[in-house]
């Protein structure tokens, strides 16, 4: 059973490669396209920055560790999760259905048959290099301890987001468009994760610890190895706590989207 | 209890009602408007295991809603469907095992892949053994006349090409239940022909329950035994094809053709048309005229070189229907 759920998942693994390698040239360009978009931004927001000292207490390279962590978890993020980030589109164009005709899990065929490795490697790959080079600036000293937060407060944070989608895809199932919340509530939370979440109003920082907690992703695992003043504001625990919201967010949103589909409408010719 | 079984089963959908010009859609932000659309009402249906039957009806009328709720994409609102032992929406994993689903207007097929590629996903999704996988795709293959293109990419075939391997791809896991939805949309006449006569001999040999919706009613006449008429959501008729052609369709047309030219003399309750100086076309109804005596009367009088016999286009019944004339 376990081995015929690899298979299936590397089928459509190499279905996806297949496709894009129908169009080489497009499909290598694509990466590097994303990866010099994305980049652009950094820089941009890096020479800007070069004219203050520092915000809050955070200089350039603690602040493109947090980054960094952004732009690494998204990478996993869309190699998994793309079918539910795109899961309106899916909807609207009936190719649901045909997930629904298809003896398999609805997830996981959402999950595997959209992955998306190529803008991953642009995304991922950027958010290694600028862990690298933040972390090299800084000085951190790598314990075990420390590489072991890290891996989890990695996967926490693809879980987090993750969660996210999912919510918003089961949204989906009783708006049919849920695109502006997906602007509002994921998007727009990512943008202010780049910075210290100390910097914004009290209400935005509520809303990135309780309500779309990007400050689990990012913010919380940094303070780790950074342990700044402003960490004084919020509860310690938090830090520790990080790796593990992820879970418990996910399953939240499972628990949600198993209760949901049951009204799912299709949306007809 | 048969193998496919509907009872009672209604389907409503919430659809948004727009009000008109800008002030309305504004209005419509904050307060929607919902207007309810029955799609299908009170259906109750049963099919036997191994038939082949027609679902017609006008767009709109809640085909694809029924297929959609047999298949378990949709749970109706009200009633049961039972099939082959499984309520399709609550069993959904081990039920859509056992059935094949063609969208004519949706292809299944990896766009930018080759049609084999898609047979291998299917392969896997399906848990088809190796053997069973080789036979049926050996077979379709060769009945389907696509060994020409299986290894082409499916953005480059034609659309009867491409909806052959569509159907090939919803039969690879050996259903015993097929639905098709519109399967010979856009597909011209020889490739339909294939089609059609495909599909027949699959159900003949393999004993597959078919389940079609089209608007061709040439597919209808070719394939369904019977058909099941429904408009508005509701059904209309169900029944065998000949029966509806003798309650409805009583009205023959018989053409003679002479070996020369000549008058013919006017019978009773029949309408004589001359079509040239040689053909003649007597229209009546089957239920008041005797077709044997009217055609020996015309051999006895006149010189014949031909004469066929045409029956109503099932087509013209349906439209008398719809427009309530029956």
């Amino acid at each position: 059973m376990k081995n015929d759920v690899i298979k299936l998942s590397a089928t459509y693994t190499k279905m996806i490669f297949r496709s894009w390698f129908q169009y080489k040239v497009d499909a290598i360009l694509r990466s590097l396209a994303v990866f010099m978009r994305e980049a652009t931004s950094i820089i941009v927001i890096y020479f800007t920055l070069t004219k203050f000292d520092s915000i809050n207490g955070w200089n350039i390279y603690e602040m493109l560790l947090l980054f960094s962590l952004v732009y690494m978890t998204y990478g996993i993020l869309i190699i998994f999760f793309t079918g539910l980030r795109d899961f309106g589109h899916t909807v609207r164009d009936g190719s649901f259905d045909r997930y629904i005709l298809r003896p398999r899990g609805l997830l996981f065929q959402l999950i595997f048959a959209n992955a998306d490795w190529f803008a991953a490697v642009g995304h991922g790959g950027l958010g290694i290099l600028l862990f690298v080079i933040s972390a090299a600036k800084l000085g951190v000293v790598w314990t075990p301890l420390r590489v072991l937060y890290y891996v989890f407060a990695i996967i926490g944070g693809v879980l987090i987001q993750g969660a996210i989608f999912l919510f918003l895809a089961t949204l989906n199932i009783y708006l049919l468009e849920t695109n502006m919340l997906k602007e509002v509530f994921y998007w727009n939370m990512r943008k202010f994760s780049g910075y210290p979440m100390s910097i914004f109003h009290k209400a935005i920082q509520f809303v990135m610890t309780f309500i779309v907690p990007f400050a689990f992703v990012n913010y919380f695992p940094a303070q780790f190895i950074l342990r700044k003043d402003d960490m004084a504001a919020y509860s310690e625990i938090f830090m520790y706590i990080a790796p593990f919201v992820g879970i418990v967010l996910y399953m939240l949103a499972y628990l949600f989207w198993r209760f949901s589909i049951k009204y799912y409408k299709s949306s007809g010719n | 209890m048969s193998f496919i079984e509907v009872e009672n089963v209604s389907k409503t959908f919430k659809v948004s009602k727009r009000s008109a010009g800008i002030p309305g859609m504004i209005a419509n932000m904050f307060v929607p408007k919902f207007e309810k659309k029955e799609a299908v009402r009170d259906i109750s249906l049963s099919i036997e295991k191994g038939e082949m039957v027609g679902f017609i009806g006008p767009n709109g009328a809640g085909k694809s809603t029924t297929i959609k709720m047999l298949s378990g994409i949709l749970c109706p609102d009200n009633g049961t469907i039972n099939v082959n032992g499984y309520v399709p929406y609550k069993q959904r994993k081990d039920y859509v095992a056992g059935i094949g689903v063609v969208f004519g207007q949706k292809s299944q097929l990896q766009w930018d892949l080759p049609v084999i590629d898609s047979f291998e996903l299917l392969r896997a999704i399906y848990r088809i053994p190796d053997d069973l996988y080789k036979k049926n795709l050996d077979r379709f293959v060769e009945m389907l006349d696509m060994g020409g293109f299986i290894n082409q990419p499916v953005r480059q075939l034609s659309l009867g090409q491409r909806m052959r391997s569509d159907i090939v791809a919803a039969l690879l896991h050996s259903p015993q239940i097929v639905f098709f939805d519109e399967p010979t949309i856009g597909v011209d006449i020889i490739g339909k022909e294939t089609i059609r006569k495909f599909i027949k001999e699959l159900n003949e040999q393999d004993d597959v329950t078919m389940l079609f919706t089209t608007h061709d009613m040439q597919d209808i006449e070719q394939t369904c035994k019977r058909i099941i008429i429904i408009d508005k959501g509701k059904i209309m008729y169900d029944g065998s094809l000949a029966e509806i052609r003798s309650k409805y369709g009583t009205t023959r047309q018989l053409i003679a053709e002479m070996n020369q030219d000549m008058e013919v003399a006017s019978i009773k309750d029949i309408i004589i048309e001359k079509q040239d100086n040689r053909k003649y076309s007597f229209t009546f109804d089957n239920q008041v005229v005797d077709v044997n005596r009217l055609m020996h009367t015309i051999l006895d009088t006149y010189n014949v070189k031909d004469v066929t016999v045409n029956e109503p286009e099932i087509e013209s019944i349906i439209q008398k229907m719809y427009n309530g004339e029956v």
